[in-house]
């Protein structure tokens, strides 16, 4: 994946959130399916700035990629799900470590698991993907070159 | 605004020994550090970014301290009362957001400040397209926000001194700005850096302290699950009280948005050592996920309690964190929780302080070609200009101070996010698209906003200003950098390309 499909993913995005918006303008208010454009462009730009962001010279490397996708597909996923369940959030609601189904889903998966997850995969993957002690030193050197 | 009806109605519950004792405790600490740290300022360098001098554990815990204001303990916790699972929606992407701005903008803001000597945001942003016009625009929206947002804070610390000391609300107020000031004016973001790491720890230990009370009282989660949805069917769905379209659009807004925050990206200026950003998104969400238990708990026990019979509806949402804290926990605890709104509000207003003094002596200068001498000397002067026509907006009427406390987030978000967040990592960006999205953003949120503040226009449901604003700047964004596309390649300097290639 390169710095363009990143910019492309975050356009779309936001195509897909302005498509929601403007059928809030439409008589009546927005029809329930304009939630999709929102619950869709929202993950989208979202894993794209991650993508955007951890671009070195044009390219996405391999941890940031797979971190992009995954936050697109959870935020993604959790929202639709929640989208396409039926509601049951009454006495009888099954509950899901606490919470009814399509709440849990939602609560869990987006403002938990991502939690555990990407801060690890940040981590584990900055000497590699993003700083390493040569990169900072090619970059100082660069830097004191060019004052030179 | 911040509720303290119940305080004010009830104040001889408040005025217990221990929670004095200990709010009073906490302002002497503050006022050690400020102390300590106004013998460490020496320069402009030391003033606005703390000598590039911070550690990892205090730069990430001080970021959470200044991003989560007084709304994260009254305001927040009151919306999860009234609206239910949607008012989560505000804080829902911060388990994602910490570790996407560690991606898209620590490393870049470290290594260009390193590089070129910066120490303000608009500095990045006039940096990244050669452009004095970007930096006075982004120091000007900067600006307009921070005096809306210190007004909103000094209005709601002056509320609880006034409920907690009998001050009255005028000299509340004073009081909240003359303590924030002294530090502030003395010694810069370096006393604040300091201050926030404590008051941090403040917030942090009261939030799961009180989260733990919020356990027992209701049953545990299922406990709490099960007294709301016996008698509401809604308030516990994905989208609470609000239409799917609302809560997305917070979604939005507040994910994307908080790559627009400068009282936070300002401080990545600050790490000593740019290796240890790796921890950043870890120490960050980790902080951040323990002080907003506060915010999701005690707004559903305090439901829940209503739903089940064994408390009156409260009179106001914000009266939650007050009700719980002083029906459910003991003294020591309450005056954790209230030491830590003060916490909250000052730790969120010493920022501010500092990067409004830094757009009035550093940036607006810049942007018209001029240098300020003795910046030092000039930064703690517009400390006090800006402290004290905050603190005369704060005394006016209510509904005014809560307007101009209310757009900030979505005002930094519009103007910011596109030509920092998106500029510093696209090369195809250009000037023009920079203040053409900054100039949308800001006329968009200010007119917007004043529109629907006087009932002049409303949006549709679903659609809110800060969302459409953040939305209609990005797309200008895009757009004008693409129509000026040929001349991305000169704006850039080399340094600067280096940096983006890093």
């Amino acid at each position: 994946m390169t710095t363009r499909s990143a910019l492309a993913g975050l356009v779309l995005s936001c195509t897909a959130i302005s498509a929601a918006y403007l059928l809030a303008f439409l008589p009546g208010g927005a029809p329930p399916w304009a939630a999709w454009g929102l619950a869709l462009g929202s993950a989208g730009a979202l894993a794209s700035m991650i993508a955007l962001g951890a671009a070195r010279g044009g390219r996405v490397r391999p941890v940031a990629l797979a971190a992009s996708v995954f936050v697109f597909l959870l935020v993604g996923g959790a929202f639709g799900a929640a989208l396409l369940l039926p509601a049951n959030e009454g006495p009888s609601a099954v509950l899901v470590l606490g919470l009814p189904l399509r709440t849990a889903i939602v609560l869990y998966g987006i403002g938990v698991v991502p939690m555990l997850v990407l801060p690890l995969a940040y981590a584990l993957s900055f000497d590699r993907e993003t700083l390493s002690d040569d990169d900072l030193e090619r970059i100082r050197r660069a830097t004191r070159e060019g004052d030179a | 605004m911040t509720g303290w009806h119940l305080l004010q109605a009830a104040p001889a519950v408040v005025r217990q020994p221990v929670i004095i004792g200990i709010a009073a405790l906490y302002f002497v600490v503050v006022a050690a550090i400020g102390v300590w740290a106004s013998r460490r300022t020496r320069s402009a360098r030391d003033f606005f970014v703390a000598g590039k001098g911070i550690g990892i554990v205090t730069l990430a815990i001080a970021a959470m301290a200044s991003t989560l204001s007084g709304f994260a303990f009254i305001g927040g916790p009151g919306l999860v009362y009234t609206a239910g699972t949607g008012a989560v929606f505000i804080v829902l992407s911060a388990s994602i957001t910490n570790t996407m701005g560690a991606w898209v903008l620590a490393k870049r803001m470290r290594l260009l400040g390193e590089a070129r000597g910066l120490m303000t945001v608009p500095d990045a942003i006039g940096a990244r397209f050669r452009s004095p016009a970007a930096q006075g625009l982004s120091a000007v929206a900067i600006l307009v926000a921070v005096v809306g947002y210190m007004a909103t804070n000094f209005l709601a610390l002056g509320l609880v001194i006034d409920a907690m000391f009998g001050t009255g609300l005028t000299f509340g107020i004073w009081l909240a700005m003359l303590v924030t000031l002294s530090y502030t004016m003395t010694g810069g973001i370096l006393a604040g850096v300091y201050t926030d790491l404590f008051e941090g720890l403040v917030k942090t230990a009261a939030s799961v302290t009180v989260f733990w009370f919020v356990w027992r009282a209701g049953g545990g989660m299922e406990g709490i699950s099960r007294a709301i949805t016996a008698v509401d069917a809604t308030f516990l769905g994905p989208w609470g009280k609000m239409p799917a379209l609302s809560a997305l659009s917070l979604f939005f807004v507040f994910g994307m948005g908080a790559l627009g925050q400068p009282h936070v990206a300002h401080k990545f200026y600050m790490l000593r050592n740019p290796r240890q950003l790796k921890w950043y998104p870890l120490l960050m969400s980790g902080a951040m996920a323990l002080t907003l238990l506060l915010y999701v708990g005690v707004g559903l026990v305090m439901r829940a309690k209503v739903a089940g019979g064994a408390l009156p509806p409260l009179v106001r949402a914000d009266d939650a964190t007050p009700a719980f804290v002083l029906g459910f926990t003991p003294g020591a605890v309450a005056g954790l929780v209230f030491a830590g709104v003060i916490a909250a509000g000052m730790s969120t207003v010493n920022s501010f302080m500092n990067i409004g003094a830094a757009a009035l002596t550093h940036d607006l200068p810049r942007a018209f070609g001029r240098r300020v001498g003795e910046e030092l000397r000039w930064g703690r002067a517009w400390t006090l200009v800006l402290s004290l026509a905050a603190v005369l907006l704060a005394q006016l009427p209510g509904t005014l101070v809560a307007f101009l406390g209310i757009f900030g987030y979505g005002l930094f978000a519009a103007t910011l996010v596109p030509s920092l967040a998106i500029g510093l990592n696209w090369q195809g960006a250009t000037r023009e698209g920079a203040v053409a999205s900054i100039a949308t953003g800001l006329t968009l949120t200010l007119g917007l906003e004043t529109l629907a503040f006087f009932k002049a226009f409303a949006l549709p449901t679903g659609v809110t200003v800060s969302g459409l604003a953040l939305l209609l700047s990005l797309l200008v964004f895009f757009a004008v950098s693409w129509a000026t596309r040929a001349r991305a390649a000169s704006q850039l300097d080399a340094d600067v390309r280096m940096v983006m290639d890093a």
